[in-house]
């Protein structure tokens, strides 16, 4: 009689609209035929009258077309079943236990059994010894290494963040890789957001509620890719949000990436903005020009193919996109080279990459074009900016200056002190030794800087 | 449906109920909206995010029966920012709404009331009903709410547990480490039992204007209604079992102090400057010579050692989170308070120095101390 409900809801689910199906069905379930009277259990009280208003006649239709028969209908309240999940019962004993105190890691708990490597979800050539590290993601890498030391320890949940193709996916899956080598009887799961939203709807309407909760319950490292795709779908969010806590409170590692902060996503609850960063929120910045060099290096030596010194630096100049379209551009370079027999450098130089290149490129920024974008971002005119002025943010702004002119056009710092008015080449040493040291612990600079830098190519 | 009324009263009521629509995290669109209802000519505003409902009833001017429902923010954003002292004037046409004040006038895109969730609603007859002054009610909640839980997973930790024990009414809160319990009336008739979301009692707390004076609370088995004045917040009750917590209060302690309740706090601020890295971890430490010191380590930065003078019975020991002793002494509100504890792992209470039926109870913490 059960199988009937999963039917009954089949049928709702493609009449109603999505949000609709999900806000007012979400575990109502059949509790009983009897004498003549259907009762279904609604699990809030809220939502009682209107299911019995609005889709009474639905429901009926529903259960005529599935042969029940019956005489009336009843919507009662059920007990809230793990909707938020309804807890352990909670003894007498259970609730006040002495607080243990704060303990180092204890280790990783040996599951009861394997899981196959298929069913993690992991692509085997995300590796953490294939990521080029860069003053760009440094920061992220040495804590990505920490959780790979010790996962559920410190960095728990690990919040990585950045803009599309910066190897936020490589990162968090070669994460799960090491894991795994390190313990292969880990149980680790891999999952975009959008994918974990479709499990979670297709739990929903075949009832495999438990199912899906027990898969989770199960992982030691669960890694939620993209996230900022939740946006909009609130009972999936709910979910995780209790997913995240039952891992969390038993120590298991959760990674998250995103495209931005979650204070930043709309719609995202606010508490659970806040978890997600309790571990610390990481980001991976645009590669400078030396990154990028030096990520070209590092994929020529992994194809183990040849490359001269100035086409990587024509790559890296004209390339600023992201590493996506780097690695592209150089992949196609390069069978471009094999096909005509020629070097990259004389493809290059006899002008026939000119077109692909251009298309994610544009020219080089101009000295001037920069001192003005940065001027113009802190909301000062070049003038005043390029001077003496000793105010705190005139003289934070000067020092951006310096440092994106020292990065984007590796200017020498004696070029320097011309473009931004100061009479001394080591007044600009000093003020891109700053910026640098800053940036590991800024965030806000490191944002402020990733916009001026994205305005610059504009 | 037509409505017309001051300025000042609409957005009033606009702002009392649209908190709750505006704060409902939902794909269901209408639940972002005000449902306005006018019927008999009485006008009520309702809004809702299935976790609780509020019920604004607003004297009108002229009231023509009718129901519409629109944003609740864009609505009371609108009337918000109307000059004050002009009747404004509300009318449906069609499914749009229209907002006149004056040389002011706006067009809104309703959407049909019959999406809008009807609320349940408590037979009074049946229900358990009590009555509370405005200030007892709001001060009491204040003392116990610090201490409820936010883990979802633990769901009847994450409300306060209204309950009647020998002819009164308490409320308690616990998160697992620490519990707090008022007595809030001191006789009652009827008997409850009943956890209250956080959250809504917080909204509630929100909600409670200067000119009421008294809070009616209504239970039923399912849900609880706060009558506060013209406004009424429905919420669910939290569907679990409360913990048997009475048995977890300490009836006798070894040793009990009396601390000036500034003093204490400032010395456990002190040491939980230094007890950061270890998660706040702090020893108070009662001692024959008649000092009551609290002291903290951390191997980074230093150590920190504060003492108080105080008459001490018998030397004791124990260690706890620095944090949830501030959060204590935060809302209680004498100069003096009892600090009494015996060692070990045995719970400590501390409460006002002239009792008023409030206890505090923190956990200690396992490990050194």
């Amino acid at each position: 009689m059960f199988d009937v409900w999963k039917n009954v809801l089949a049928k709702l689910e493609q009449e109603l609209s999505a949000s609709s199906f999900l806000t007012w069905f979400d575990s109502v379930e059949l509790l009983d035929i009897k004498d003549g009277t259907v009762i279904v259990g609604v699990p809030n009280v809220f939502k009682i009258k209107h299911i019995e208003n609005r889709y009474n006649d639905k429901i009926k239709q529903a259960l005529i077309e599935n042969d029940v028969k019956f005489e009336r209908v009843e919507y009662v309240l059920k007990s809230d079943t793990p909707k938020v999940k309804k807890g352990r019962e909670v003894t007498t004993e259970e609730v006040m236990t002495p607080e243990k105190a704060r303990k180092e890691h204890d280790g990783v708990r040996v599951p009861v059994r394997g899981v196959k490597q298929s069913t993690t979800g992991l692509s085997e050539r995300y590796r953490m010894d294939n990521f080029v590290v860069g003053s760009n993601n440094d920061l992220a890498v040495s804590v990505a290494k920490a959780v790979i030391e010790h996962p559920g320890g410190r960095y728990n949940p690990f919040f990585l963040y950045g803009g599309p193709g910066l190897g936020k996916t490589h990162l968090v899956q070669a994460i799960g890789n090491e894991v795994l080598k390190n313990n292969p009887k880990l149980r680790v799961l891999y999952i975009p957001i959008n994918h974990f939203y479709t499990e979670f709807v297709g739990a929903v309407r075949k009832g495999g509620m438990d199912e899906f909760r027990k898969k989770y319950r199960e992982v030691d490292l669960l890694i939620i890719d993209d996230f900022q795709f939740i946006v909009g779908k609130e009972k999936s969010q709910e979910e995780f949000f209790n997913i995240f806590n039952d891992m969390h409170q038993a120590e298991k590692q959760i990674i998250v990436t995103s495209d931005r902060l979650p204070s930043q996503i709309k719609t995202v609850d606010e508490r659970l903005a806040s978890r997600l960063t309790m571990g610390g929120a990481f980001d991976l910045q645009m590669p400078s020009f030396e990154d990028r060099s030096a990520i070209l290096q590092s994929m020529a030596e992994f194809m183990g193919v040849e490359i001269e010194p100035e086409a990587i630096q024509y790559l890296a100049e004209n390339v600023k996109t992201n590493i996506r379209d780097l690695d592209r551009e150089f992949k196609q370079i390069i069978a471009m080279a094999e096909l005509r027999g020629m070097t990259p450098l004389e493809l290059i130089s006899g002008g026939y990459i000119d077109t692909t290149v251009r298309s994610s490129s544009t020219s080089k920024p101009t000295a001037k074009k920069i001192v003005e974008k940065v001027a113009k971002y802190y909301d000062l005119s070049v003038k005043e900016m390029c001077g003496k002025s000793r105010v705190a943010h005139i003289k934070t702004a000067r020092q951006v200056a310096m440092h994106l002119l020292s990065e984007e056009l590796q200017m020498s710092t004696t070029q320097i002190t011309s473009e931004v008015g100061v009479k001394d080449h080591t007044t600009v040493m000093h003020g891109i030794k700053k910026i640098k040291s800053d940036l590991r612990l800024n965030f806000t600079l490191r944002e402020q800087i990733s916009e001026i830098r994205g305005s610059i190519y504009e | 449906m037509e409505i017309e009324v001051e300025q000042s009263k609409l957005a009033k009521a606009l702002s009392a109920v649209s908190r709750v629509a505006a704060g409902a995290r939902t794909t269901l669109p209408v639940l972002s909206n005000v449902l306005i209802r006018v019927d008999k000519k009485k006008t009520t505003l309702t809004t809702t995010n299935l976790d609780m409902a509020v019920e604004d009833f607003l004297p009108t001017s002229l009231a023509k029966d009718g129901v519409v429902t629109v944003p609740a923010k864009l609505l009371s954003e609108f009337v918000a920012n109307l000059p004050g002292n002009e009747v404004v004037n509300l009318s449906v046409n069609g499914d749009k709404v229209v907002t006149r004040s004056g040389k002011y006038s706006s067009v809104m895109n309703g959407t049909s009331a019959e999406d809008f969730p009807e609320l349940p609603e408590i037979d009074e007859k049946k229900a358990v009903k009590f009555k509370i002054g405005v200030e007892e009610f709001k001060a009491g909640l204040t003392q116990v709410m610090v201490a409820s839980s936010n883990d979802l997973t633990r769901p009847s930790l994450t409300g306060v547990y209204f309950n009647t024990n020998d002819g009164a009414l308490y409320v308690a809160a616990t998160d697992g480490y620490r519990l707090a319990e008022k007595k809030l009336i001191d006789k009652v008739k009827s008997e409850v039992k009943a956890i209250v979301p956080s959250s809504s009692l917080a909204e509630v707390m929100r909600l409670l204007g200067d000119n009421d004076d008294e809070v009616e609370i209504i239970f039923d088995d399912a849900q609880v209604k706060f009558r506060l004045g013209e406004i009424e917040l429905t919420s669910k009750l939290i569907d679990g079992s409360f913990p048997d917590y009475r048995r977890l209060i300490p009836e006798k302690s070894e040793t009990i102090l009396k601390l000036d309740r500034a003093e204490l706090s400032r010395v456990t601020k002190l040491a939980a400057l230094f007890a950061r890295e270890a998660g706040g971890s702090i020893i108070c430490e009662a001692k024959e010579a008649g000092v009551f010191s609290v002291s903290s380590v951390a191997n980074e930065f230093g150590e920190n050692d504060s003492e108080i003078t105080v008459k001490v019975t018998k030397p004791n020991k124990v260690t706890l989170n620095a944090r949830y002793l501030i959060d204590a002494l935060n809302v209680l509100s004498d100069t003096q308070v009892i600090f009494r504890f015996s060692g070990g792992l045995a719970p400590i209470v501390v409460t006002n120095a002239k009792l008023d039926d409030y206890t505090h109870i923190i956990m200690p913490l396992k490990g050194k101390g």
